[in-house]
């Protein structure tokens, strides 16, 4: 045992031997680490938090209850952790056998004692070094990164880079690695992989730039040898005559985005994996030349087997998008038994539009929809699930310019709405914005994206003054209802934590973290941090203490809209950081 | 590398077919000056002191160039959005200063006659025009100087690149017969423009 914990030490960081005792004393012996099972993760312990959304179903849910309405007002500060790197902050924090995981831009990844937040180890690579005019591409890995994954005794990352790196849970030490897509194309990894099957199953990004034409896939490794085991590749699908005609005469090798930027989801009873895809490029189809074609399987769900990699279904919410309005967010699995029967749900807000949808999770069966903020791109959705566009929007010439809603920066983004079981309720942050979008005819150059377009500022829908949405939906298996709207005048900037205690958490660009009633939205406890709330609040407990996690830091869905709020100035530096609250002895 | 890509050797295609529609300069080189030392300021922190983006979008390279369009769609954005601690907040004439010096660091040359906030004028500026040379000269967009390209690193365009779109400006010659780079399916087609609509 001696040996062993001296042997972490050492590998962890060479610096420890010189250091004094004091600080080995900080570097606690993690020989005795538990490894994740499979079990575990399809059955989370509440006490824990072992994916980028607590669960399979990516619910965003914690069974926990210590910290509850009655006492959520007394949360006070346990320790904080500056992250170890600037750059978008949209982390997803992990807990497991009193170990956080935390990984943070540039694809470092720290694990913290997660009751005292002393440090344990961290990891840091060299990514590869690209050419300082490759400026969209290089931007990507300051951005996104939602989530690592963890598996037996492993941490699997994947990087901005292209590559998954798994490494020893103890020490941080790699185990192995493999480059799955060259970086040197654009591809990179914005989100991790949902561990399941005995596979990695993730997704890469980079699709909307300009050396990746004809290839944005979702992608399964096995979860021990790294071994390719399937692709799916979302603009190309040759065994579907429908996928290739909707592109009207583009070839795969003129096709870009369709990237899938948010993690799947999975269902063990199926062996079924969910992901949501995004828009096509260019964006606009002027530009794109796909005529009136409907570009899939861009801004669709993706229902896949994840022992085959084959398509089950898929359901396209946003057809023919020419306004960069993704719909890759996360989705939803929800089960609802009524009257003795199960009904089994993928619930989701998808796409930048910010419209809810409810969908048949074993045959993609349109179920329902529902608008959520101003929007003016869909115009109907018929009963059968058919979206109708709204064609005066679709540019016909070269700058032909469209006030459109919302905005490229959502509506809906990156932050993730939570779905609580307990009062079937879902919860989804929003903002309210409009840009103006016009199609230009660009040469794409090497590192940079496809877009081709020009978008205005974003600015508030015409008679709306507050940018911030929380939107609470009643779901059911035949509507998705409001229950209630809280509205804040800075914009929503982190994903949703919705929690047995009857609360939801979550914060915005004015630095306020809240937490909503989740039957009435009532404020019930704020606290200003000090930068936006952004990425993943998430909770666990150790020795009977439910702590809550909140990260700050900066935040685009902060800096696009600020016009919108400018009496709250956002703060010039990034901040960075992890808070972590519980409750007082006394209140427990 | 599959084939069927719609290249072109260079950027040099887009340039010819972009030259001819300059309006000569369009900022002077005071505004310029003032601009660079608005931007350092306002702006280096998150898009980068070279314009390299980093923690914001880099604002160097012909494809800003070409999706901003003109003067008009950089100022319209950035004199409402930008710098996102103040946005909006800083004043027409630091918009404009920042607006030559983003112009200025992109290739452009500075003239006699000052820019103004006049939506006529700034629309009459062409960015990509204005820029072509210097953007051409200091970082040609296909031709990479800090890696080595391989075959693979070609760049792919899009399904309309070389062809005449509504509103686009006429395809070339040497746009159309060029090889090497994939380009947009539309690119260099006529396609409609909305001023001409």
């Amino acid at each position: 045992m001696k040996l062993g914990f001296l042997k972490a030490c050492l590998v962890a960081t060479t610096a420890v031997v010189s250091l004094s005792s004091m600080a080995y004393a900080q570097v606690t012996p993690r020989e005795s680490y538990k490894p994740v099972t499979d079990e575990m993760l399809q059955n989370p312990p509440a006490e824990e938090w072992l994916m980028w959304r607590g669960n399979y179903a990516n619910q965003g849910y914690s069974e926990l209850e210590t910290i509850n309405k009655d006492n959520v007002a007394g949360l006070q500060l346990a320790w904080a952790w500056p992250m170890a790197d600037v750059g978008i902050q949209e982390t997803a924090p992990l807990v497991h056998d009193g170990i956080m995981f935390l990984q943070t831009n540039n694809s470092i990844v720290e694990a913290l004692d997660a009751k005292t937040g002393d440090k344990i180890w961290e990891y840091r690579q060299a990514l590869t070094e690209l050419p300082a005019s490759w400026s969209y591409q290089i931007n990507q890995a300051r951005r996104q990164k939602n989530s690592i994954a963890l598996y037996d005794d492993k941490v699997i990352l994947t990087t901005a880079d292209a590559k998954i790196v798994v490494l020893n849970a103890k020490d941080g030490t790699v185990a192995w690695e493999k480059q799955v897509l060259d970086p040197q194309l654009g591809y990179s990894y914005t989100i991790g992989p949902v561990i399941a099957d005995g596979k990695i199953i993730s997704a890469i990004s980079g699709c909307s730039i300009a050396g990746t034409a004809g290839g944005c896939y979702i992608m399964a490794h096995d979860v021990n040898t790294g071994d390719e085991v399937w692709r799916f590749n979302t603009i190309d699908d040759p065994k579907n005559p429908k996928q290739q005609e909707s592109w009207g005469e583009v070839p795969p090798e003129n096709r870009w985005g369709g990237t899938p930027w948010a993690t799947g989801a999975y269902d063990p009873k199926t062996n079924t994996t969910f992901w949501g895809v995004g828009m096509p490029g260019p964006y606009a189809e002027l530009i794109r030349g796909s005529g009136e074609g409907s570009v899939l399987y861009t801004n669709s769900t993706l229902a896949i087997d994840a022992g085959t990699g084959e398509l089950k279904w898929y359901f396209q919410h946003l057809p023919r998008d020419n306004w960069d309005l993704d719909s890759p967010f996360e989705r939803i699995l929800v089960d609802q038994e009524i009257d003795g029967v199960m009904h089994s749900m993928v619930v989701s807000v998808p796409g930048k539009n910010g419209i809810a949808f409810g969908l048949d999770r074993d045959t993609g069966k349109y179920l329902w929809s529902k608008e959520t903020v101003k929007q003016n791109v869909v115009t109907a959705i018929d009963e059968d699930g058919t979206v109708h566009i709204n064609t005066d929007l679709i540019s016909t010439a070269v700058g032909e310019s469209h006030l459109v809603c919302t905005s490229v920066s959502g509506g809906k983004l990156w932050q993730a709405g939570a779905y609580s079981p307990k009062t079937a309720t879902f919860f989804v942050p929003l903002t309210e914005a409009c840009n103006t979008v016009a199609p230009t005819q660009t040469e794409f150059t090497a590192g940079n994206a496809v877009g081709a377009v020009k978008f205005g500022p974003r600015v508030l829908p015409e008679g709306i003054t507050d940018a911030g949405l929380v939107q609470a939906l009643s779901v059911s298996p035949t509507a998705g209802d409001s229950k209630w709207q809280a509205r804040s005048r800075p914009s929503m900037t982190s994903s949703l934590l919705a929690t047995a205690g009857g609360l939801v958490f979550g914060g915005d660009a004015g630095r306020y973290v809240k937490a909503w009633d989740q039957e009435t939205g009532d404020v019930l406890w704020q606290q200003r941090l000090n930068a936006p709330i952004g990425g993943y609040p998430m909770t666990y407990e150790i020795d009977g203490e439910q702590y809550l996690v909140v990260p700050t830091g900066y935040s685009a869905a902060a800096s696009t809209i600020s016009s919108a709020f400018p009496e709250i100035p956002l703060p010039t530096g990034t901040g960075n950081s992890i808070f972590v609250f519980k409750l007082p002895a006394a209140a427990k | 590398m599959p084939m069927g890509y719609k290249r072109v050797a260079s950027a040099a295609a887009m340039m010819l077919l972009l030259a001819g529609s300059a309006n000569a300069a369009g900022f002077t080189a005071e505004q310029a000056a003032a601009g660079k030392i608005a931007y350092d300021g306002n702006c280096g922190r998150c898009h980068g002191m070279n314009l390299e983006g980093v923690e914001a979008p880099g604002l160097a390279g012909s494809d800003v160039m070409q999706n901003w369009d003109t003067a008009e769609g950089l100022y319209d954005f950035i004199s409402v959005a930008m710098p996102p601690a103040a946005p909006g907040q800083l004043g027409e004439d630091t918009y404009i200063n920042i607006v030559s010096y983003i112009m200025s660091f992109n290739g452009a040359q500075p003239g006699d006659k000052a820019m103004s906030a006049d939506p006529t004028l700034l629309a009459s500026i062409s960015l990509p025009a204005e820029t072509a040379a210097g953007a051409a000269a200091a970082a040609p967009p296909n031709v990479e100087t800090d890696v080595t390209p391989n075959a693979s690193n070609a760049v792919p365009q899009a399904f309309t690149y070389g062809k005449q779109l509504p509103g686009g400006t006429a395809p070339t010659a040497a746009a159309t017969a060029s090889k090497g780079v994939p380009q947009a399916y539309t690119f260099g087609k006529t396609l409609p423009s909305a001023s001409s609509n």
